[in-house]
């Protein structure tokens, strides 16, 4: 029987279905049921999930992703760095410098601006503070 | 020598003729930078962004006549990258001028830093878009440009319109940059190389799948269709041009237009047209399809949507946008015929288009610094109020018209000149139709400033002006316009050069 490469993933991915639905199919068979409430949990040993999920989150939680961004693609760009630094020696490592001082300048950035501080003294609620051309727009349909 | 020695020798030629591109990323960094150290002077980051930027120009400069492939193929620099570059800094500098003297930006005291380091930002991107040459390149120097306009559409973020401008432009982008990257990863999976000019010759040898490639061209076309705001490609643009702040709305509909055209051109003439071939066939790499056809119905599209829908306008904002959608219809023409004679009235035509259209929204600026609005109807009178201002308009608008004596007649000539060579008399002449259409809704603006006075309404009679240096600003742009329309044989020559692309 011939099988392309793509077709050997196929037949893998239908052993790994059968496998896994002819597992739980047995186990039904066999198992004991008594459901209690608190098996019925969506996390059995955890909270007990309360309120809507659609609640808004702080927009702070934005920008410490954002943050966290910085390190991030620092680190994978570090580690095929580290590995041709010896072949490549000083220019690799001045490269390397530029590139985490321009990273660096997103963080001063954050910093400076007062984007890491959590608890803000002053909470600042914008006001939506209309020009002269929205207003009239507005005068004009009412 | 190991690879990674040879990679290294390719990279450090390459760097020296990256050099304008590097100074602008050092322009960005040390604009953030002192706008962030020195909080008190408000438009330290504008001064570093202009200076940068004319120092960036005299780096652009060694660049001329230069035609090199960069970075493993990459990008490129040639003469036509060249070209647009130049276009892009004139414009960049020219907006932030302007900026500073605009109102509603300066208005509730906002920190203006970041506006100015982002259209450095802008003006990297474009700078990448214009000489790239790889798919990725294309990909990631779009964006680079479409992230920077969306946070500066939404600048004013607490003016409602602004925000709205914003939100609506990151979703269509997002959907139009999510069609281009799926057709580039067909034209990918087709050929198996990320280069243009090598999936050109994958084409040419015939040996791939061509279903996937035409596919893949039309989506990609769908990406920068969006960039140039073609019909059926442009929902975005009046809504967006209406709400932004106007000096962001001329910006985008000059640069970003400039940008999209010009990686448009460099990716269809290197895709699907034969290399080193003779003008009749240009477009016809791949049989029994007619990109040609296409581009002609793109461009008669975009050009009777723009004028037609533009006659309704009651927002001198909004009107303008319809006016741009209109004029890249007019270069759309150009680029159905993609000979060396229509590159170069394309390259000439924006030259001349960033300047009327600018001027064109800078006087609306100045307008609605003083009167607060820029409704049609509020227009009434202001011949009156402002004869300088009103006459500057007119200037601008009349050469978006076409009309001699100004550098929008020379653009729109050569442009049909380049059409007629090629025998497409139709297009010609629906052209020159749509140019009498847009007549009309250019001359409502100019009646509503001169022919109707409002006489019992006194309170709205004072009469103003403009600041001295935004006015000088408005006389040199309809100076050129009018020198333009009478001796523009250095911009042509300088056209004519530059339409050479690396091959």
């Amino acid at each position: 029987m011939y099988l392309t490469t793509f077709g050997i993933v196929l037949v893998f991915f239908i052993v790994g279905a059968l496998f896994v639905a002819v597992g739980l199919f047995t186990a039904a068979l066999v198992r004991p049921k008594n459901p209690t409430p608190e098996k019925l949990r969506t996390y059995e040993s955890g909270e007990i999930p309360m309120g809507s999920p659609w609640i808004q989150f702080n927009n702070r939680f934005y920008i410490i992703g954002l943050a966290y961004i910085i390190f991030d693609v620092e680190l994978v760009l570090l580690f095929p760095w580290s590995v041709v630094y010896k072949t490549l020696g000083w220019y690799s490592f001045i490269a390397m410098v530029i590139f985490l001082m321009i990273l660096i300048i997103g963080l001063v950035y954050d910093w400076a601006k007062g984007y890491l501080e959590w608890d803000k003294p002053n909470p600042v609620i914008p006001q939506l503070n209309e020009l002269i051309i929205h207003r009239k727009k507005v005068n004009k349909e009412n | 020598m190991t690879i990674t020695q040879s990679y290294l020798n390719n990279l450090m030629a390459s760097v020296g003729y990256f050099a304008p591109e590097i100074a602008i990323v050092v322009t960005f960094i040390v604009a953030i930078l002192f706008d962030l150290m020195f909080k008190k002077s408000k438009n330290i980051a504008a001064y570093i962004s202009i200076i940068g930027l004319i120092i960036t120009g005299f780096i652009l400069s060694g660049n001329i006549g230069i035609s090199k492939s960069l970075f493993d193929g990459l990008i490129v620099v040639d003469p036509y990258s060249t070209f647009f570059k130049f276009l892009f800094l004139i414009t960049t500098i020219l907006i932030m001028v302007m900026s500073l003297s605009y109102k509603e930006l300066y208005d509730n005291n906002r920190k203006v830093g970041e506006y100015y380091s982002m259209l450095v930002g802008i003006t990297f991107g474009m700078f990448l878009l214009a000489s790239a040459v790889n798919l990725i390149t294309i990909y990631l120097s779009i964006e680079i440009l479409s992230l920077s306009s969306y946070v500066l559409a939404g600048y004013t973020k607490e003016i409602r319109r602004a925000s709205e401008a914003s939100l609506k432009y990151v979703i269509y982008g997002s959907l139009s940059s999510g069609i281009m990257v799926y057709g580039m990863s067909l034209l990918y999976g087709a050929t198996m190389t990320l280069d243009v000019a090598k999936i050109n010759v994958a084409i040419l040898s015939g040996h791939v799948e061509l279903f996937p490639i035409i596919i893949g061209g039309l989506m990609i076309l769908v990406g920068f269709g969006y960039k140039m705001s073609a019909v059926p490609f442009h929902y975005w643009t009046p809504d967006v041009y209406e709400g932004a702040p106007i000096t962001i709305t001329s910006y985008l509909s000059v640069a970003s237009k400039a940008a999209g055209f010009a990686v448009f051109i460099r990716f269809f003439k290197d895709l699907y047209l034969l290399p080193a071939t003779s003008d009749i066939n240009i477009w016809n790499t791949i049989s029994n399809f007619h990109w040609q056809t296409i581009v002609a119905v793109l461009s008669v599209l975009t050009m009777t949507v723009g004028n037609f829908v533009a006659l309704w306008q009651e927002n001198v904002k909004r009107l303008l946008a319809y006016s741009s959608i209109a004029h890249a219809g007019y270069i759309l023409m150009a680029v159905v015929v993609m000979t060396n004679v229509g590159i170069t009235s394309i390259l000439l035509y924006f030259v001349f288009y960033m300047i009327m259209n600018l001027g064109a929204f800078f006087v609306a600026q100045l307008f609605a610094n003083k009167i607060g609005s820029d409704d049609l109807k509020d227009y009434i009178g202001l011949g009156y109020r402002s004869p300088v201002l009103a006459v500057l308009m007119t200037v601008f608008l009349i050469s978006l018209t076409g009309l001699p004596p100004t550098a929008g007649f020379i653009g729109k000539f050569y442009i049909f000149t380049a059409v007629l060579d090629k025998g497409f008399v139709w297009l010609a002449v629906i052209g020159v139709l749509n140019s009498v259409v847009s007549l009309f809704y250019y001359a409502k603006i100019f009646r509503n400033m001169f022919l109707r006075s409002v006489a019992d309404d006194t309170k709205n009679n004072f009469k103003f002006s403009a600041p001295a240096f935004p006015l000088s600003i408005a006389y040199v742009l309809a100076f050129a316009t009018i020198l333009f329309g009478l001796y523009f044989s250095p911009i042509l020559n300088w056209a004519e050069n530059s339409v050479t692309m690396f091959k």
